[in-house]
């Protein structure tokens, strides 16, 4: 029998409906969803295939532990003796500081919200992260400094409801396609469209204005915008007035940025710039979206608080169809934020670091908090190299493909004394795991979402979990009876959603019935705003009055030369969706974009006498492999693309990490390399192939 | 032809339920409307006028499913195997979908184990729905005899008051599944109300000249490759006008290894994806996104296709324009055509 049930899409942060039908155990198919709020019965490919995702096909079905270089199959009980043994060991004898934990932007709020609860209660460690650090990380620590919150100041609604709408470092017809789609409506219906990107986007190719700046020279650009602005007066003076600090300061540090500068740092012209910032300052109400193109660089956290700057002195925050819009990549990125799965907050952006917060929790958890300031995970990674992390749990996310290099990510997992990895699949991480636990996929569970525009919805079970697959909030309540612990005994998620209301200000009028009722509610939803908030910073802004804060432009860590003579960034492809292990299952996806690909544009590829699908190697400083060439204008010459989807041509082998200081966000935006065409008819080796060699190599 | 009177719908619901599988389209809380089975006795009110936005088409042609095993000696067809079923209310456009899949299906042994078992119950509109174009391509809005069972039509009603049904059997099918059952006939005045009903309703249809000239320009490749390549610009191949589309039946395949057999699958394709018809070689006929909009919008009004299947491929749902995220759906498309 078939039937349908309503849930959410498990891959972006748009958060579009979607119905899962069923026949019996098995999802045979999606349908979209007219009534929802956002997707009004739209879905991109990804969404359309998400019944692939739920596959039974090589999922981890039971308890495994590591036998020699294999896995044997284990009981539960087994697995979380062994798990409890190993962690209460290096908790108790080397100290909470070396032990950690990884949480899961995939994964409901109620796994989330339980994983940090038992990493600070009973691991007593704020060493709690999850991958936000490889996306967005700068978003938050940049607005909290100028607004005070992190998240999407705006709806998606507000798209619609704007007069300019201005698209910075990303294409969402790609990434967030829901999104980009009310792009294209809205252009269709009269909005003026404005691109900054070094690529040719899908966007740039329809938008009324295009500036194609030289890659990693944002803040040059904004800064050369507020100063035009700024000096012929564009700037809404009675909201900087009234709402806004430190136009002084701005007003001094970025007067160095004039035009003609501006233009020979970023390559856009003079006149492009002033007609930017006219139109930019002069719309009724400009939608500012922007994605990872903005925080995937040493100066992740500068471009961040640039473009803040940017809306702030022309008044476009806090207004419908304004907004500093951040475009978050994974589903349930802005939930596992929400949730404290961060080292220095604790659920609804409580700091960790203030001693009232801390004591709040352990009164409301009935037991000790961790007090050791947290490390992220590049921290954790750099303190296992160090021999100062002995024990990590990770759940279903896969950094040894997704961190950037990859190398160091897998020496350092190595050197653990034991690795737990919580998954669907058995991932590259998994491999390397001492004992790998089986976790129940999004449409085997109940749970909540927090979609980029803060929206709260209802994910719903349409069919029972193979095998002995659970939620993570199960396995972790099943894990804290080992460990002795108490208030872990929720009996579904309904009441693990209850208990984060109750110590989440910014969640506390919300609960599953409400949330039913009004398909979702935007946060904050409290005594203040009962309804939730579709606009934030209406009135005021959380720390008062907003914050211009001058930056100035440095050059990425890495810079093409003589011997690395391209600048190289990584891409998302429409069709797949992070590290790809739920994309790549849907046959039709995988035949659309099949194999790693470089894109080159033409004059770079004629130069190199390469032609559209050559094989080549490619070089960095720390990693090669090889792929093919697809020749396209949507890049412009001296740089080149690549999609970080595909396991046998990880770009993570190629990309840099040095770090944003603030956030050690790492630069996975901007690297240099080099192209070596291989034989005309040559098939490019899989990284697995080129490791083999390369041992082999080291052998003889 | 029998006809008889029915004074509530749900009626006759249950009395197809004492003995099938029944399928009705269901408004659930979130206000969005499927194909959900309902049980004998279960109290669930008929909502005439509502068309899902998923079509019937999956309960014939599966968006997933088993064709054959291989167990490594030897192939086991796997037919879809159930009971007899009645799709309850369906309006005329989707009717004239399943017709055209009967045809194009009709050596599918996968699609005919399932239709053979299955009753249609029709269901004439009364009013046009949101972007439904059907009398533009002769699909509706009134269900044509040949390609229903049953065709339920409403007596007029007094005061905005739905006053009852007729019951058409237009099937020997159709006579037998009611026969039995504790029916009045109906007098003859019943085809000339649902004739006045017809027009009334079609009156009811917004402007369609975009339909129509768009159809036109189709036929006489009067439009440049250019507009269909700058149309195609906006389609982020999302598949979704395919999967919503009735009369969309492409296919893929692929193997499954499940414990030791080899299990062949097949899944719902679109034209608009590049990798449609990407040859091992690499080389693709259609790898402009242009040349695939154009192949679909020729698929589905080509007078070339009138000649092979009896009518267009499009039966005037208007499901492909709400459903599409580059806002090149079909009246978008005609629209842009048109204007051109
Ligand atoms: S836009 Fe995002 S949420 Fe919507 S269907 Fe596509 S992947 Fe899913
Ligand atoms: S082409 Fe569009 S309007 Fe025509 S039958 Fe298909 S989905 Fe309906
Ligand atoms: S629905 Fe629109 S965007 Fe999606 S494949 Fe069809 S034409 Fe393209």
């Amino acid at each position: 029998m078939i039937k349908t049930t309503p849930s959410v899409c498990p891959y972006c942060g748009t958060g579009c409906g979607i119905g899962l039908r069923s026949d019996g155990d098995k999802v045979i198919g999606v349908e979209p969803i007219s009534s929802h709020p956002i997707s009004k019965g739209r879905l991109c490919s990804k969404g359309w295939s998400a019944a692939f995702a739920t596959g039974h096909e090589n999922r981890v079905t039971s308890p495994m532990i590591r036998e020699g270089e294999g896995f044997r199959k284990a009981s539960w009980d087994e697995a979380l003796t062994l798990i409890h043994e190993k962690f209460s060991y290096h908790r108790d004898h080397h100290g909470p500081e070396t032990v950690g934990m990884i949480s899961c932007a995939r994964a409901t709020n109620e796994d989330n919200y339980a994983i940090q609860k038992f990493a600070r209660t009973v691991l007593k460690t704020n060493n709690i992260d999850h991958c936000a650090r490889i996306c967005h990380s700068p978003s938050v620590a940049g607005l909290q400094q100028t607004l005070g919150s992190g998240a999407m100041t705006n709806s998606i609604a507000d798209v619609g409801k704007a007069d300019v709408i201005v698209v910075f470092g990303c294409d969402p017809t790609e990434s967030h396609s829901i999104i980009g789609s009310d792009i294209m409506k809205a252009k269709e219906a009269g909005a003026l469209l404005m691109v900054v990107d070094p690529r040719r986007t899908r966007l740039a190719e329809i938008a009324d204005v295009h500036l194609q700046l030289r890659l990693g020279t944002n803040v040059a650009l904004l800064n050369g915008l507020v100063n035009i602005i700024l000096e012929r007066g564009w700037e809404d003076k009675a909201f900087v007035a009234e709402r806004v600090d430190d136009l002084d300061v701005m007003r001094k540090a970025i007067a160095e940025y004039t035009p003609e500068r501006v233009e020979e740092i970023t390559g856009v012209p003079v006149d492009q710039q002033i007609q930017f910032a006219r139109l930019y300052s002069h719309a009724r109400a400009a939608f500012l979206a922007y994605g990872m193109g903005v925080t995937q660089y040493v100066s992740g956290t500068n471009n961040v608080m640039s473009i803040s700057n940017l809306a702030l002195i022309c008044g476009h925050v806090g207004k419908q169809g304004a907004g500093i819009n951040p475009l978050r990549g994974q589903n349930n990125v802005q939930g596992a934020c929400d949730m404290g799965c961060l080292p220095c907050q604790y659920p609804g952006y409580q700091q960790a670091n203030d001693p009232a917060v801390r004591d709040k929790f352990a009164k409301a958890w009935g037991t000790t908090v961790g007090q050791i300031p947290g490390m992220t995970s590049l921290g954790m990674n750099e303190a296992m190299l160090d021999d100062a992390f002995h024990a990590l749990m990770i759940f279903g996310e896969d950094p040894v493909l997704t961190d950037p290099d990859q190398n160091q990510v897998t020496k350092a997992l190595k050197k653990l004394d034991c690795l737990v990895v919580v998954e669907m699949v058995m991932t590259e991480t998994a491999q390397l795991a001492d004992v790998v636990l089986p976790a129940a996929c999004f449409a085997e569970k109940n749970g909540t979402f927090a979609s980029c525009e803060r929206r709260v919805q209802r994910v719903r079970k349409a069919v029972n979990p193979p095998g002995e697959c659970k939620s993570d909030w199960q396995t972790i309540a099943m894990m804290a009876e080992k460990f002795g612990a108490k208030g872990f005994g929720w009996a579904n998620s309904e009441e693990v959603f209850n208990e984060i209301v109750s110590v989440t200000p910014i969640y506390s009028h919300m609960s599953y019935p409400r949330l039913d009722e009004s398909r979702g509610l935007q946060w904050p939803c409290n005594t203040h705003h009962p309804d939730g908030s579709p606009v934030l910073h209406e009135r005021s802004f959380p720390i008062g009055k907003a914050r211009l804060i001058p930056v100035h432009n440095l050059p990425t860590a890495e810079q093409p030369d003589v011997e690395y003579p391209y600048y190289l960034t990584t891409i998302r492809l429409h069709f797949h969706y992070g590290c790809g292990s739920m994309t790549r299952k849907s046959p039709l996806l995988e035949r659309e974009s099949p194999k790693g690909l470089l894109f080159m544009n033409p004059r770079d590829a004629n130069n190199q006498k390469l032609f559209n699908h050559a094989p080549v190697g490619v070089r960095s400083r720390r990693g090669y492999i090889e792929t093919r060439v697809v020749v396209t204008d949507q890049v412009p010459p001296g740089l080149l693309s690549i999609p970080y989807h595909f396991f046998d041509t990880p770009s993570n082998q190629l990309t840099n990490d040095a770090q944003d200081p603030v956030t050690r966000m790492p630069e996975l935006k901007a690297c240099a390399v080099r192209v070596e065409p291989l034989a005309r008819d040559a098939e490019p080796k899989s990284i697995h192939t080129l490791r083999a060699l390369h041992e082999a190599e080291l052998a003889e | 032809m029998n006809v008889y009177e029915l004074d509530r719908i749900e009626h006759l619901r249950d009395w197809l339920a004492l003995s099938h599988q029944v399928y009705q389209a269901v408004e659930n809380d979130l206000g969005n409307c499927n194909w959900q089975p309902i049980e004998h006795g279960e109290v669930v009110k008929f909502k005439p006028n509502v068309r899902p936005l998923v079509s019937p088409k999956s309960l014939f042609f599966s968006e997933q499913e088993n064709m054959f095993v291989f167990d490594g000696e030897k192939f086991r067809e796997t037919l879809p195997e159930h009971g007899p079923r009645v799709i309850f209310g369906v309006s005329a456009c989707d009717l004239t979908a399943i017709s055209y899949q009967d045809k194009h299906f009709r050596k599918d042994p996968y699609y005919q184990a399932r239709r053979q078992q299955t009753l249609l119950v029709g269901i004439d509109c009364t009013k046009p729905c949101d972007g439904g174009f059907c009398r533009s391509v002769d699909a509706g809005p009134h269900v044509k005899d040949e390609i229903a069972d049953l065709i339920l039509t409403p007596m007029p009603s007094i005061g905005g008051e739905n006053t009852g049904w007729w019951l058409i059997c237009s099937s020997d099918a159709g006579r037998a599944a009611v026969s039995g059952m504790d029916l009045r006939r109906a007098d003859s005045s019943w085809s000339s109300w649902r004739e006045m009903n017809r027009r009334h309703t079609e009156a009811e249809f917004k402007s369609d000249v975009h339909i129509i000239n768009g159809i036109q320009r189709i036929n006489a490749r009067a439009v440049p490759d250019e507009l269909w390549e700058r149309l195609a610009h906006q389609c982020i191949s999302c598949s979704g006008c395919s999967q919503l589309c009735p009369t969309c039946s492409c296919y893929a395949t692929r193997d499954v290894a499940e414990d030791t057999n080899m299990v062949r699958q097949r899944v719902w394709d679109s034209c608009l994806m590049v990798g449609f018809q990407k040859e091992a070689s690499g080389a693709n006929p259609a790898a402009e996104a242009g040349r695939r909009m154009y192949r679909y919008w020729y698929h589905k009004f080509s007078e070339d296709y009138v000649a092979q299947m009896g009518r267009y491929g499009c039966v005037g749902c208007g499901r492909c324009e709400s459903t599409c995220p580059g806002s090149v759906g079909v009246h978008s498309i005609m629209e842009k055509i048109s204007n051109a």
